[in-house]
């Protein structure tokens, strides 16, 4: 799967295998299983439902006592200044010191410098290998190991898609992405693993390590740009190493849900045979847990792909770097062009990894029954001749003298769609008879809904929304839950960005709103029709596995630069993950329970609204939980692209050096990250 | 069944063993102390937090004998068979092996014992869903360090032996649930243990695969006459397979003998109530029904050994018409006729001057 973090690991839920096809394909992205886990919580009861329902009373009453009082002091909107702690100066001080710092300090010399210096050089070796080997011999290489994993289909596609690459003329930006890529995921595996296997092995580390992960997870990727830009400076180093921390937590998550859920039965039958604790270990618990660590690899690089893309914004480089600068020119069709290859690289990566997954326990062909071919490919040696082949192609290509990409190959794409672009934006973007035009709708948006409800959130008493974020967490979970809540949108106040805090919120309120409404139209559409579901399903696919950064090509393309934009790339982002947790959660719903309201002569929208959705609660709650936080992440990067307010302030930061700004605004977005996710997060109890 | 002179150590000698789960502490007061043996599950629980699986269980298995344990599940019957290697840690009591301390074992000398003396079969089978089925038999001799070629070869025997020719290449996952745990059982023989330990072992499996597993077991235990503790929570199962049957409720043993002790003369209502349904003529000996011979009947009559079931019985008195005779090593320890072989069959309790002293 998918890139986009979501839906549930198998394993976690009680139903895990049964789930069968389902649980092996896509389970799930990683950043789901925190609420997966809450899911596996006993179901709370009755009781305190009613219990709270019966407190929620009070609050009501406060609430619209408090509305009013707010609009008698209309000046008590925003956040007071002597709340406020100016950061700027001690951050801009610290940063100052760092970057005097970076060449003499013993830090810097002997531990983040010699990080640093691998990095690059294991990068810059990879990429020279990848260059070394040829467009012949890299995408021969792909296609004989899709092959392998899948067959003639896969290795089609594969073969396919890089050849694409070079015909956009991307092959250089595209093999220094997947450099990039493949040194960050493999230490992102390694640490990852190495997090896993302690959080999986002793129950005193993973209370430790499960708050931050699960932390970790819902934090956007803008979130973690600057700390390491703060460290490493702009370059290679700091983005390979954002796209690092951003990639292990699900690798880690996965690891220890797998060797935690390593079949008892097993573990015991390997005791009671006399095995020692690294016996145990090595033959049972680890190989147990191959499936989900596998899923753990695809989704380290799918996230790290993601990452690796976004990182260009603190100079990786490669195709994020062609679409960012792009972007910043408002240059569509060079966009699409490295856009392209970065979709074909997800699915080719995404489809590969998932082949090899799948392979885990399938039931193993026996030889004599394989196709001549195959069985000269399997096994050891089969590896070694794949290698070898594939090293022929190499030495082919540089023989014909076109190791690189040849030149006169190359199809423009950015001018045709430039014009394309240019033809829309003349006719579709407004004055279109009846609908309106693309340009219309945005604005309508902007004005009619984005902008009231900014300004109204940031009219609203500051100790309202502080009184309203306690009660949203009351109600979703425990004090606790309101406790972090209230801390984390005080933070955001205390840390002087307030205004654009709440406007970035009003964003992230306005695009889940109208992700929930299409999410749920189209699930329940698709949960009532197997057809429906057929045709949705290669479509969700594809579009969970891209990375968030390219779906603001399209909606740039559509809806120009602003605010509306960004909460339109973000709606299509996180659409596929509420379609399909929710059509899984109409899915799921007891099928006896289906059969005997029909029996009694229920009419399908009886059904729907008395049992399905109400049993589905769970799987609608956590689309909730899903949409809001996958929203969040790509508001942010929204700032690219005129969404302005905190992601901007990254961005700002980091394009004038003015690491302060971007560090606040950072901190901002982690505040409002967990904010967020906490106030929706479904029924954690205790 | 066997023929075990009581001079011969026990394979297992358990005296007293308690397990308590719970908080270390206060399952560690519970052994011995006035709550534990007043109270029942429940009240304990109340009173102390913690739950006694097994309650001063003491008994000996003996060498080549099948030892059932039966009970209901939360009998502490499934606790019981752990503790005897340790795969659950006993909270107090003595446990020994062939007269060796178990208690007292170091993690080496235990790791031995479960590799070498004491193997067990599981109820749900526990194999390896990613290995074939001869590595899955082969899985105790790789821990062992037992080189390649030799534990493969040593586990196509066992295959061969358990009837899965044919199916070494299959995983677990291919095979049916009796296939499965024809695999365990070939993984627990592959040590060549000196116990066998099954833990409701066909439980899980279907009615006539459970009986060809019962009888598959019945041979094995024939044709090598290994030590088998054997628990199961299905009656007719401790019938068929036990020589000595001890009955757990509530982590006690509530009555300990052989099948005859156990459906003749239960020990309290709760094991009357058990063996109610229970064919008593199937289980019951000539032994029970017998009469000490009237002049004349010593001589006359089909003899039977006095093993004979009743059901047996029935059939050669009906053939002969008249009493038969119970005959040991050539001496009549008495007849019986149908008036006794019905008492039995109708549950009467035996009358006075039946039942002579064998």
């Amino acid at each position: 799967m998918t890139a986009t973090r979501t839906h549930t690991p198998p394993g976690t839920r009680p139903a895990g295998p049964a789930r069968g096809r389902q649980s092996v394909d896509r389970p799930a992205g990683p950043r789901t299983a925190h609420t997966a886990a809450a899911q596996d919580r006993p179901r709370r009861p009755l009781a305190a439902l009613a219990a709270r329902r019966a407190f929620l009373v009070p609050m009501g009453v406060a609430v619209a006592l408090l509305i009013p009082l707010a609009v008698v002091f209309p000046g008590a909107g925003s956040w007071p200044a002597a709340l406020t702690a100016d950061l700027s100066g001690p951050l801009g001080r610290a940063g100052d010191w760092i970057i005097d710092h970076r060449d003499s300090h013993p830090l810097f010399l002997y531990f983040f410098g010699h990080i640093s210096n691998a990095v690059v050089v294991s990068v810059r070796a990879v990429y020279v290998l990848l260059l070394a080997a040829g467009w012949t011999g890299v995408t021969a290489l792909a296609a004989l190991v899709a092959w392998r994993l899948a067959g003639i289909r896969l290795a089609l596609t594969c073969a396919a898609a890089f050849v694409a690459c070079g015909l956009l003329g991307m092959w250089v930006p595209t093999m220094q992405t997947l450099a990039l890529m493949a040194v960050a995921v493999a230490a992102s595996v390694v640490l990852g693993a190495l997090l896993g296997l302690a959080a999986g092995l002793s129950p005193r580390a993973d209370r430790v390590l499960r708050p931050v992960l699960d932390t970790m997870q819902i934090l956007p990727a803008f979130a973690y740009l600057l700390p390491m830009v703060l460290v490493f400076g702009i370059g290679v180093p700091a983005a390979v190493l954002a796209t690092v921390v951003y990639a292990a937590p699900p690798m880690a998550r996965l690891t220890a849900l797998g060797l935690r859920g390593a079949d008892a039965g097993v573990m015991e039958a390997a005791a009671s045979l006399g095995a020692t604790g690294r016996q145990r270990l090595l033959t049972a618990r680890l190989p147990l847990a191959r499936r989900q660590l596998l899923l753990g690899v695809n989704q380290a690089i799918m996230t790290g792909l993601s990452m690796a893309v976004i990182a260009s914004v603190i100079g990786a480089g490669g195709l994020g770097d062609r679409v960012y600068q792009a972007l910043a020119s408002v240059d569509v069709g060079a966009a699409l062009a490295a856009g392209i290859p970065i979709v074909l690289l997800a699915v080719v990566l995404d489809r590969t990894a998932d082949a090899a997954g799948r392979r885990i326990g399938a039931t193993p062909v026996p030889a004599r029954e394989q196709h001549l071919l195959r069985r000269v490919f399997c096994g050891w040696y089969g590896r070694l001749l794949t290698f070898l082949v594939a090293v022929a192609a190499a030495v082919a290509g540089r023989v014909a003298g076109s190791s690189l990409w040849p030149g006169s190959w190359t199809v423009p794409l950015a001018d045709p769609v430039n014009s394309a672009v240019a033809w829309m934006t003349g006719h579709l973007y407004s004055g279109v008879p009846v609908v309106g035009g693309t340009a219309d709708w945005a604005a309508r948006f902007t004005g009619w809904i984005l902008d009231p409800l900014r300004s109204g959130l940031q009219a609203a008493p500051w100790w309202l929304l502080l009184l309203l974020a306690c009660a949203l967490g009351l109600l979703a979970g425990t004090w606790r839950t309101a406790l972090t809540a209230v801390l984390a949108l005080g933070a955001i106040g205390a840390l002087g960005v307030w205004e654009a805090s709440l406007d970035t919120l009003s964003q992230v309120l306005a695009a889940v709103a109208v992700t929930l409404v299409l999410g749920f139209a189209i699930a329940v559409g698709a949960a009532r029709s197997a057809r429906a579901e057929r045709l949705l399903r290669p479509v969700l696919d594809v579009c969970q596995t891209l990375p968030q950064f390219v779906y603001l090509i399209p909606v740039v393309a559509l809806f120009g630069v602003g605010r509306a934009p960004a909460a339109a790339a973000a709606v299509v982002y996180a659409l596929p993950a509420v379609v399909r947790i929710t059509t899984q959660g109409l899915r799921e719903v007891d099928p006896a329970v289906v059969e005997s309201v029909r029996s009694l002569g229920a009419s399908r929208s009886q059904l729907l609204r008395q049992v399905q959705l109400p049993l589905a609660r769970p799987a609608l709650l956590l689309a909730v939980n899903q949409a809001v936080v996958l929203v969040l992440a790509v508001v942010i990067i929204g700032g690219l692209v005129g969404g302005g307010a905190l992601g901007y302030d990254v961005v700002l930061g980091l394009a004038q050096g003015d690491l302060a700004t971007g560090l606040v605004a950072g901190a901002a977005i982690v505040c409002l990250g967990l904010l967020l996710d906490r106030v929706t997060q479904p029924a954690k109890e205790d | 069944m066997n023929t075990t002179t009581p001079a011969e150590a026990p394979v297992f000698a358990v005296d007293g063993l308690w397990k308590v789960f719970g908080p270390e502490k206060a399952a560690a007061r519970v052994p011995g102390s006035a709550d534990a043996t007043g109270l029942s599950a429940t009240e304990l629980r109340e009173r102390t937090g913690c739950t006694a699986a097994v309650r001063d269980v003491t008994f000996d298995v003996r060498k080549g004998e099948v030892f059932v344990v039966m009970g209901l599940s939360g009998s502490g019957k499934s606790t019981l068979v752990r503790c005897l290697t340790r795969l659950i840690e006993p909270t107090a009591g003595s446990l020994s092996i062939d007269g060796e301390d178990v208690l007292a074992m170091d993690a080496g000398r235990l790791r031995a014992l479960r590799r070498h003396r004491a193997a067990m079969v599981f109820q749900h089978f526990g194999l390896l869903p990613h290995r074939t089925v001869l590595d899955n038999v082969a899985y105790g001799l790789e821990i062992q360090g037992v080189g390649r070629g030799d534990r493969r070869d040593r586990a196509a025997e066992l295959v061969a032996k358990v009837g899965l020719e044919g199916l070494e290449e299959r995983r677990p996952g291919q095979l049916s649930g009796g296939q499965q745990q024809r695999v365990g059982l070939a993984r627990a023989l592959a040590a060549d243990p000196e116990v066998l330990l099954f833990d409701e072992p066909f439980s899980a499996l279907d009615p006539l695969i459970r009986r060809e597993m019962q009888e598959e077991v019945a041979r094995l235990h024939h044709e090598e006459g290994r030590t088998m503790v054997f628990i199961t929570h299905d009656l007719a199962e401790a019938l068929r397979l036990g020589d000595r049957i001890a009955l757990m409720r509530d982590g006690r043993i509530v009555q300990l003998g052989t099948p005859e002790e156990i459906v003749g003369s239960p020990a309290d209502d709760y094991v009357r109530d058990f063996v109610r349904d229970v064919p008593r003529e199937q289980v019951l000996t000539v032994r029970t029904a017998m009469r000490p011979a009237a002049a004349g009947e010593a001589e006359r009559g089909p003899a039977l050994a006095p093993a004979t079931t009743v059901v047996e019985a029935i059939e050669a008195v009906a053939r002969s018409g008249g009493p038969a005779r119970v005959v040991d090593h050539g001496r009549c320890l008495g007849v019986v006729d149908d008036a006794g072989l019905l008492a039995v069959v109708a549950g009467l309790p035996a009358t006075p001057g039946r039942g002579v002293a064998a």
